[in-house]
Order: structure tokens, then C-alpha cells, then sequence
């Protein structure tokens, strides 16, 4: 049955009633209890001091674009493995008087102690806390300081290695770019005196020359093409004067002929008829004639020239012209293998050219490359140095104590009124616990509602203890003897609490 | 303490208890020890008669020393729930008198306790009377309210048929409260519950006074058959359970055995009170 909260109030306060004298037995067994655990408690101081530390680490700001720094390690787990390092530790031991009469075997057995009472962890980003935990609250203050002094000076130490193994770093770098600069300026060097035509500008001149041998080739080749031409049109008109002198000669004998004929053929058709004996011989032999010519212009073999021809003017000038022509294309075919030549010394002369440039490119390249990161390893290289004289002479602001170690005053940890007013609160939370844990799980009923709910049963009525004067008489007493007993009880508490605080105890 | 200032002392308890008392009626009236059921109806005024039988009333002091309600304190819850519990059972009946069966989930529960209260709250109702019979003859307990326990009771009107019933009715030293103890011997046999014998018994005392109410102090619950047996001679059955010992399952089997329209319900005792200290 869920009972509701007022139920379970007023349950508990009859129940208490009813169980009074168990609730104060417990009350007074569980402060016994707590007083004593708090006299018993150890008590121990704890001093703190919290060291501002620089987030940025020498190598990546030096190395800044030029090297990928590693991802910096958990500042506490290094700081843990700094502090609680042997070298540290064996420090700390000897300053704190801990191997004072205390043989050697003791001593890893005192570090694991110290080691559990020292808390190192990290506040925020930078901030880097040690606390120590002592039972003499000088040494707490001490140790604590020693702490701090040791991780600073160990620190600072492991950064001016590192500053220093910097700027070693970037030194030789430095150098081996120097080496390879130089090698590049002798290469370079080389090159140029080696070839002195090819220098920067002498492709266009090339270009230029290379142009101007193909236009000359061009204009000649034409030149050869006409006066081939023309040779070719001086043989043909040579030939054909000839010829033509010769035909045009017989042609004429027999075209007189046949018109001497045609003439006395018209003359005797005026006195005869065509088939007079005359007329027809006169038109035979026209006939005749007339099949001579034909057969003189289809013959195919060449004229032989004769003196007519050779006497001929025109066939002398040609000849003469064919002569020079010849003349003129033999100078231009041996102008054209000239300038052929030419063309190929030139486009040697531009491959050599343009493989130098490559070679010269390349290196050029290397060189400006070489050149600039030398320059910028060369910054670098004086802002290590500066890093490195700051860290060696301490300067670099990297550790700081943020706040400094004071020697603690009050004990830490629960005090002893806390253990006082614990149990208090516990010799009341816990009957009362135990009294709700019996309401909830014993199966005895203790309050009346739920049997009515329970059995659906008319609850007719519920009898409360009827008190008889004797009874009443008894609880008067038991009541006065367990509220002495509470009082005594609380008195108890308080005194030690007193001789506590006056520190009797 | 002097002998006067006891006397004294005695004399102011013995007034408590007097004064809801009447004062004594009729002369003409016959002593309430003759009375018969023929003429009960026929005598109003029976009360004011058995005031004629009454021992000497016991003071607050003998009334508390027997775990009995005390009239004067009227404030104590104690009282005013026995109050409201006979009111209640007056308001059941309709005014008419009834015999009340009060028994225990288990032994323990403090069903005598309850019972004898409740007859005490009747008899404080100067309108009603009270008798307690006690029918737990294993662990008998009513016995106890008299000065002499060793009076004839149930068993020796039993066991000896010229037993009287007026000589098993005992005055308790309470204004109109009488009982009737188990009897001097104990071994008796459960069975006479279901006798003729009982059943007269019953019908004589249900009719001697009509404002009578009878209580049964009946034995526990774990008696099953002598519950089915007392409960067919009663109007209504009180159980009742006790603060911290009885538990669910306990009064479960109760009512499955019970199963009975004469359960008027169920009573709670023993609920711890914190008293006012003066």
C-alpha cells in the first residue's frame, strides 16, 4: 500500500513514541560512534600554490610555417611525471627531514606516501595547481613550496634544452642551405660562361634570324619557279618558231597552187561543162592538192630545221633570252642551298638555346627557392638565438607562480564539529530510517488505513493505549531518564567539541 | 499518608464512579436478583431496581488498576472512542439491546480488553446496561474485574442444571455492569456453546432487560469453530487487531472464515499515544 506522506510522518512519530527507548539508545551509540571516529581522525594540513604557465612552447612559434610542431601533452600529466620524477623527489625527501635516521630500504616507500598526498591538476587552460597534504602544517607549507621551486627550476632547465636544441636545429638547417645555395650560384656560374650565346634575349634574335632566312628561302624558290617558267616558255616558243617557219612555207607552195588552179578551173567551167576532160584534170590535180596540204599539217615528225630556221631573228633572240634564263637559274638554286644552309646552322643554334634555358630555368629555380628559405631560416635562426639567451638567462616569462604557497592555519579535511553535528543528524536520521525501514517491510500492521484499504473492511474504530496512572506515573520517569541521556549526550559532544577547539585534546 | 487522608482519598474515587449512579428507585420494585423475563417487560423502571444489587462502586483508582475507561475523563480518547463505538452499535440495532460477539485476529490482540470497554461504555449510559459474558474458556480473563474470581460462572451452570442464572451474574462494582466469568472449572467441553442449555441462556439474559447489551468475550480467531458457534447466538461480531502484531495475511484468513453479515468491523487496538504529561 502507498502511504501517503502525512501518514508516514505521523507513523513515524508514534512509532518513535512507541520505540523511545531503542530511538535514544541509538542516538547515543552513533554519536559515541562519530566522536570517536572524530578523535580518532587524522588531522592534516594542505597548502596549494598555482604556477601560471606559458601555453606556447618555443619550438612552434620558431617553426611557424615551416614545421608542424607535435600536439603538446596534458600539462598535468607532464607536470606529474616532472615533480614526481626521482630526481625531484629524492629532493624533496632530503628537504623534508623524512631520511633523517631512516635507513635507505624506507625510502620508496616514503615517495609513494608523498606521492598520495601531493594532487597536481590543472585550473582552466595555464594554470597548474600542486597541493600537499601533511600532518605538520610547516612542512605542508614547505614541501609545497619546494614543490613548486623544484618544478619551475626543472622546467626552466628542460626548456632552455629544448630552446638550445632549437636553435641547433635551425643552425645546421641554416647551413645546409647555405651549402646548397652556393652550389647552385657555381652551377649557374658555369652555365653562363659556358655558353655565351645563350643568354637571356638571343630566342628572339633567332626567331627573327630564322624568319627572315625562311622569307629569303621563299622569295628565291619563286624567283627559281619563274625562271623555270620562263625556260619552260622559251624552249616551247624556240620549238614552235621552227616548226611554224617550215609549215607556213609549204602551206603557201601549195595554196598558190590550188588558187593558180581554182582560177583556171572558173575560167574553163565558163566555156565547159564540168565533165569537159579539162575541167575534170583541173580538178584533179585541185584535188590533189588539196589532199598534199592535209597531209603536210597531220605529219608528225619534226621539221628538220634548216637554215631557214636557224637565220630565223626571232629564233636567235629566244635563243639568247633561254641562255640568260639558264643563267639566272642556275645563281638562284645555288642561292637557295646557301640560305637551306643557313636555316639549319640557325635552327641548331635555337635548340642549343632553348635546352640551356631549361638547365638555366632549373637552376634559377633552385636558386631563388634556396635563396628564400635560407633568408627565413636566417630570421629564425636569430629569433632562437634571442629565445635561447632568454631562456638561458631566465627572462622568458614561461612560469610564474600565480599563487603563492601560504602556510595552512586549519586543518583540512572534515573538522571535529562536523563529526559533532554529523552525529547528531545521524543518531536522529538514522532511528528514524530504521523505524521507516520497519514501517515499509514488516508485515505487522502499524497503521490503521491500510487494513481498511487492504481487506475492504469497515474500520469501526481505532483504540489508542489507554494509559493508567501507574503507566503515566513510569513514563514520566522514563522520560526524564531519556531526556537526561540526551542531554548528557549533547552535553558530551559539545564539551569535547570545546576542549577540542581550546585544544586540550 | 494518613488512614484519614486514604479514607478520604477512597471516599472521592468511590464518588467518580457514583455519580452516573441513579439513585435508587421504587421501593415497590422487587430486588433485581428475583427478576424474570415474564414481567421484565412489564417493569420500566428495571434499571433503578438493579441498582438495589449493586456492590460497592469501584473507585477511578480500581478502575484503572483493571484497564478499565474511567467515565470522568471525558477528554481521553480512550473514552470517547468506546463512546463512539457503543453509539454505533446502538444506531446498528435501531435502539433495541444486542449481543455483540468481540474476538482477536490472534491470541494476544486484546479482544478482552475491548470487550469489557465496550461494556463499561454501556454501562456508563445511565439508559443501558451492560453484561459481559466470558467465552474463552481456554484462556478465561473477565474474571479478573471481581475481587473474588472464584464464583460460579458458564461452566458451572453447565455442568450443574440447578444452577440459577442469577447466581453466574455477577455485579462488577460498575453502575450497571454485571458478567458472567468462564466458572470455577475450565475443562468444559467448547460444545455447550451449541446446547439448548446455551440457547436458553441467552434468550433469558437478551430478555431480562430490554436496554441490556451483551458482550461476548469470545476466544481468538485461530478457534474457528467455537467463532462460527458464537457468532449464530450474537447480532454482530467486532474483530479486532493490534497495533504492530497482527498482519494482513492474519486478518485475511480471519474474514475468509468469518465471511458473516454479522461483522460490523473491524477494531484497532493498541495504537501507541503520546499522553499529556502534567
Amino acid at each position: 500500500m502507498q502511504l501517503l506522506p502525512e501518514q508516514v510522518a505521523k507513523a513515524l512519530v508514534t512509532e518513535s513514541f512507541h520505540s523511545r527507548r531503542l530511538v535514544v539508545g541509538i542516538f547515543v551509540l552513533v554519536n559515541a560512534a562519530v566522536l570517536a571516529a572524530g578523535l580518532l581522525w587524522p588531522r592534516g594540513y594542505t597548502a596549494s600554490t598555482s604556477i601560471l604557465v606559458d601555453e606556447r612552447t618555443i619550438i612552434q612559434p620558431l617553426m611557424q610555417g615551416a614545421a608542424v610542431a607535435t600536439d603538446a601533452l596534458d600539462r598535468s600529466k607532464n607536470a606529474r611525471e616532472v615533480i614526481f620524477g626521482r630526481k625531484i623527489m629524492d629532493l624533496v625527501l632530503e628537504y623534508g627531514g623524512w631520511l633523517k635516521g631512516k635507513p635507505s630500504e624506507e625510502r620508496e616507500r616514503l615517495i609513494e606516501e608523498i606521492k598520495k598526498r601531493t594532487a597536481i591538476s590543472t585550473v582552466g587552460k595555464n594554470i597548474l595547481r600542486i597541493e600537499y597534504h601533511d600532518v605538520d602544517p610547516e612542512r605542508a607549507f614547505r614541501v609545497t613550496e619546494k614543490f613548486a621551486e623544484l618544478f619551475i627550476q626543472e622546467s626552466i632547465a628542460a626548456k632552455a634544452a629544448e630552446s638550445a636544441a632549437a636553435f641547433a636545429f635551425i643552425e645546421k638547417q641554416t647551413q645546409d642551405y647555405q651549402d646548397k645555395l652556393a652550389r647552385t650560384e657555381g652551377e649557374l656560374k658555369e652555365l653562363r660562361s659556358a655558353a655565351l650565346d645563350v643568354r637571356a634575349g638571343s630566342e628572339s634574335e633567332v626567331t627573327t634570324r630564322l624568319n627572315d632566312l625562311n622569307k629569303r628561302i621563299d622569295a628565291t624558290m619563286q624567283e627559281l619557279r619563274e625562271a623555270e617558267v620562263k625556260e619552260a616558255s622559251l624552249e616551247r616558243q624556240i620549238s614552235g618558231e621552227a616548226e611554224s617557219t617550215a609549215d607556213i612555207f609549204r602551206e603557201g607552195q601549195y595554196r598558190v597552187r590550188i588558187g593558180e588552179l581554182q582560177s583556171k578551173l572558173d575560167t574553163l567551167r565558163l566555156s565547159y561543162r564540168d565533165t569537159h576532160p579539162d575541167v575534170v584534170q583541173v580538178k584533179q590535180q585541185i584535188q590533189d592538192l588539196t589532199d598534199g596540204l592535209n597531209a603536210q599539217r597531220v605529219r608528225p615528225e619534226k621539221t628538220k630545221r634548216d637554215e631557214a630556221v636557224v637565220n630565223n631573228p626571232i629564233y636567235q633572240q629566244l635563243r639568247r633570252e633561254q641562255a640568260q634564263n639558264q643563267g639566272t637559274i642556275d645563281a638562284l638554286t645555288a642561292r637557295i642551298a646557301e640560305l637551306q644552309r643557313q636555316l639549319q646552322g640557325e635552327i641548331g643554334r635555337g635548340k642549343r638555346m632553348h635546352s640551356g634555358d631549361a638547365r638555366l630555368a632549373e637552376l634559377t629555380r633552385d636558386y631563388q627557392i634556396n635563396r628564400d628559405i635560407y633568408q627565413d631560416l636566417l630570421r629564425r635562426r636569430e629569433n632562437a638565438r634571442v629565445s635561447m639567451n632568454l631562456d638561458r638567462d631566465r627572462q622568458g616569462l614561461t612560469f610564474r607562480i600565480q599563487e603563492p604557497v601560504t602556510l595552512p592555519q586549519s586543518p583540512a579535511g572534515p573538522r571535529f564539529w562536523h563529526f559533532v553535528a554529523g552525529g547528531m543528524l545521524l543518531g536522529i536520521l538514522i532511528p528514524l530510517g530504521l523505524l521507516y525501514a520497519r514501517l515499509q517491510f514488516d508485515p505487522r500492521i502499524r497503521i490503521s488505513s491500510a487494513i481498511a484499504a487492504t481487506h475492504k473492511l469497515p474500520m469501526v474504530t481505532v483504540v489508542p493505549h489507554l494509559w493508567s496512572p501507574a503507566e503515566l506515573r513510569g513514563l514520566r520517569w522514563e522520560l526524564v531518564a531519556l531526556t537526561l541521556v540526551v542531554v548528557a549526550t549533547v552535553a558530551a559532544s559539545a564539551a569535547l567539541s570545546a576542549m577540542r577547539f581550546i585544544k586540550v585534546l | 499518608m494518613s488512614k484519614i487522608e486514604k479514607a478520604l482519598s477512597r471516599a472521592r474515587d468511590g464518588r467518580s464512579n457514583l455519580q452516573v449512579v441513579p439513585i435508587a428507585g421504587a421501593s415497590t420494585a422487587p430486588p433485581a436478583g428475583t427478576a424474570v423475563v415474564a414481567n421484565s417487560a412489564a417493569h420500566p423502571e428495571t434499571i433503578p431496581r438493579m441498582a438495589k444489587s449493586e456492590v460497592r462502586l469501584l473507585g477511578s483508582g480500581d478502575l484503572a488498576q483493571r484497564g478499565l475507561i474511567q467515565p470522568q475523563d471525558s477528554e481521553d480518547p480512550a473514552v470517547q472512542v468506546f463512546r463512539e463505538l457503543r453509539t454505533r452499535i446502538v444506531q446498528q440495532s435501531h435502539g433495541q439491546n444486542a449481543v455483540i460477539l468481540v474476538t482477536s485476529v490472534t491470541e494476544g490482540c486484546g479482544g478482552s480488553f475491548i470487550a469489557q470497554n465496550l461494556a463499561a461504555a454501556f454501562a456508563f449510559d445511565m439508559g443501558k446496561t451492560a453484561l459481559l459474558i466470558d467465552c474463552n474458556l481456554k484462556r478465561p480473563s473477565v474474571h479478573r474485574l471481581l475481587v473474588n474470581a472464584s464464583v460460579p460462572g458458564l461452566a458451572d451452570y453447565f455442568e450443574n442444571p440447578d444452577l440459577d442464572i442469577k447466581k453466574i451474574i455477577h455485579p462488577v462494582g460498575i453502575a450497571r455492569y454485571r458478567l458472567i466469568t468462564a466458572g470455577a472449572r475450565r475443562e468444559i467441553l467448547e460444545e455447550h456453546f451449541t446446547s439448548e442449555k446455551m440457547k436458553h441462556l441467552m434468550d433469558t439474559l437478551r430478555r431480562r432487560y430490554q436496554e441490556r447489551f451483551i458482550i461476548m468475550d469470545g476466544p481468538p480467531m485461530s478457534k474457528i469453530a467455537d467463532i462460527r458457534i458464537l457468532s449464530d447466538l450474537a447480532d454482530y461480531v467486532l474483530v479486532v487487531a493490534r497495533y504492530g502484531r497482527s498482519t494482513n495475511s492474519q486478518i485475511a484468513n480471519c474474514l475468509n472464515a468469518i465471511k458473516d453479515k454479522k461483522l460490523l468491523g473491524m477494531v484497532f487496538n493498541e495504537e501507541p499515544r503520546i499522553p499529556r504529561i502534567r
